[in-house]
């Protein structure tokens, strides 16, 4: 079953962040410059000051942190497969001696009769350490605030599937038409499976969206087997890439949320519709649900909507978007992520 | 005993047709040991309510999450019925409605129903009392989205958004829609406090909807009645008297 393979992520709360992420980039050249800025303002008497010595500054900070973060950008598979300790080691020595070799080119561009050129080389190379264990931890505590969502994001799931109004009123379908119609039955039971195996799974990785596909389908075989005709479901998947990879759990709580708040609660039911197509370098979800006017919000199942949006920042941070378009009758859910593919290691 | 008794007349209210499936088929096992035959089934309140305007029912199997109209209302709407079926009420989860029931031993079934607790059920229904209507409507925080109106043995929902005012008249409560007026038997006094959020009282006999208030006019002094502020409603020419220990709406919704 080649579409079941899956690819470790790393979604530890040790683990490094992704170089290659636009977000992460930027906040690493925020994170340093405001260190920097920190740094001049002690020194400053006045405005015009302080812009002085962060230009003077800048000429030997930017480069060395374009050249870091480039030679992050390159290495970044590599990091990624290492433990964390070492992994840090190795990004506080190439930092150190990126910025030695910065320091030393700049005196000679500069400077190049200055005697103190080697302390001075020493002294930068010491700061810019300094600054990167300062990144490190950032991204450590970051990752560790939000990688709670995921085990959240398992709990939840499980939660849904055991949550009484579902798992009692699914039983029960089942149940009706056990007599009538056993294979029905049996083909419910085997769905039912399968929704809990996905929930107790343990689900730090990621998995195909076809997978992802597959098990909302099953989902909603469910629900259409007690919902009847109210249930509509309208799949706009003809452009879906296959291969694309995607968090688990993202698309199905969303068809979940949609049945009990959109159409559950209307007599003549509704359509939900689901499109899923890439563009470029992105992957879209969409699903949109009517819902009836007047309806208190749809506060039951914020929990679930939240996590989502927890996951998708801890996994793509900048690159990830999430909309919600809540109008008086639809409810409208567009997820855009990074178009991530199986690749051959 | 000299009276034969008649099979039990069982009706069956659920939205979800599987679910229905189930409870005919526990009727089927059912009625080998206890005469009974059932006499419908329906997908909501409304369809329930038409219907059993039409044929009797002994015992009514109702589910209590359904769209358009839940079946506490329901319940409270058959209970009008010239002779008031029994209730059975039937849910899958629903903690705050379960303690209520527990609370004032009302008979409910959960689901997946068990052949044994139907049949319990069932038996019992023969000698059983219908719910209050006053008790059904401590079970749910929701007001009901209907007033029933009884006109010639025939049930009629009305849309509580519909209704313009509700006054009472001696014995009767008048509830005037843009179109016609009706009268029902219900107190005043809860329904005030049913639908505080549609209605304002203007007067001892009266409340009016909020929303339906155009304006405020002073009505000058009669031989029979005192200078005093009156509510003119939207589509209605009537002017509806506020009284004295009202007069402060008069500045709230102006």
């Amino acid at each position: 079953m080649p579409e079941m393979r899956i690819i470790n992520q790393n979604i530890t709360p040790d683990a490094l962040p992704n170089f290659r992420n636009l977000g992460v980039a930027l906040r690493i050249i925020l994170i340093v410059n405001a260190a920097a800025l920190f740094a001049v303002l002690p020194q400053a008497f006045s405005i015009q000051d302080l812009v002085q010595h962060m230009l003077s500054g800048s000429a030997y900070l930017q480069p060395a942190l374009l050249v870091c973060l480039l030679l992050l950008y390159i290495l970044n598979k590599f990091i990624a497969e290492m433990t964390y300790r070492r992994a840090a080691l190795l990004i506080l020595a190439l930092v150190a001696s990126v910025s030695w070799a910065v320091a030393q080119f700049a005196a000679v561009l500069f400077d190049p009769f200055a005697e103190s050129s080697v302390f001075d080389s020493l002294r930068q190379m010491v700061l810019s350490m300094l600054v990167t264990s300062l990144v490190l931890a950032y991204f450590r505590l970051r990752a560790q605030s939000l990688s709670p969502a995921l085990a959240a994001a398992r709990m939840q799931a499980l939660q849904a599937r055991i949550r009484p109004h579902f798992l009692f009123n699914s039983i029960n379908a089942v149940l009706g038409v056990v007599r009538s119609n056993p294979k029905q039955a049996e083909a419910a039971l085997e769905d039912m499976a399968d929704l809990f195996r996905m929930a107790m799974a343990d689900n730090s990785e990621l998995l195909t969206l076809k997978r992802e596909v597959d098990l909302s389908s099953q989902y909603l075989a469910l629900e259409q087997l007690r919902l009847g005709d109210r249930l509509k479901v309208d799949w706009q998947i003809q452009d879906m890439p296959q291969d694309a990879l995607i968090p688990p759990l993202i698309l199905q709580p969303l068809l979940e949320n949609a049945v009990y708040h959109g159409i559950e609660p209307m007599h003549e039911g509704g359509e939900i519709t689901i499109k899923l197509y890439r563009s470029g370098k992105e992957m879209h979800m969409e699903v949109r649900n009517p819902c009836q006017p007047r309806i208190k919000g749809h506060s039951g199942n914020k929990m679930a909507l939240l996590n989502i949006r927890e996951r998708l920042a801890l996994k793509f941070d900048l690159e990830a978007q999430y909309n919600v378009d809540a109008a008086e009758n639809y409810y409208h859910v567009h997820i855009q992520i990074p178009y991530l593919r199986e690749e051959s290691k | 005993m000299s009276v034969v008794e008649l099979p039990l007349a069982v009706f069956i209210v659920d939205d979800e047709p599987p679910a229905r499936n189930r409870l005919k088929d526990l009727l089927t096992d059912c009625a080998e040991q206890l005469p009974l035959v059932l006499v419908g089934e329906a997908a909501n309140g409304v369809e329930a309510l038409d219907k059993l305007s039409e044929v009797q029912a002994d015992v009514v199997l109702v589910d209590i999450r359904m769209p358009q109209m839940d079946g506490i209302e329901l319940a409270q709407h058959l209970n009008k019925l010239h002779k008031p079926p029994v209730i059975v009420f039937t849910t899958a989860y629903d903690s705050y409605a379960i303690t209520a029931f527990e609370q004032r031993a009302i008979d409910y079934l959960l689901k997946p129903v068990r052949l044994g607790r139907l049949f319990e059920a069932l038996t019992r229904a023969r000698t059983a009392v219908p719910v209050r209507s006053e008790v059904l409507q401590e079970l749910t925080p929701e007001p009901r989205k209907n007033i029933s109106i009884h006109e010639r043995g025939k049930i009629l929902l009305l849309p509580i958004e519909k209704i313009l005012y509700l006054r009472a008249e001696l014995k009767y409560i008048t509830v005037r829609t843009a179109e016609q007026e009706h009268l029902i038997e219900e107190s005043l006094i809860s329904l005030e406090k049913e639908f505080a959020a549609r209605f304002v009282r203007i007067h001892r006999n009266c409340l009016v909807a909020k929303d339906e208030i155009e304006g405020f006019e002073k009505v000058a002094a009669t031989d029979s009645s005192d200078a005093h502020w009156a509510v003119k409603l939207k589509g209605l020419d009537e002017l509806l008297p506020i009284s004295r220990r009202q007069q402060f709406i008069v500045k709230e919704f102006s």
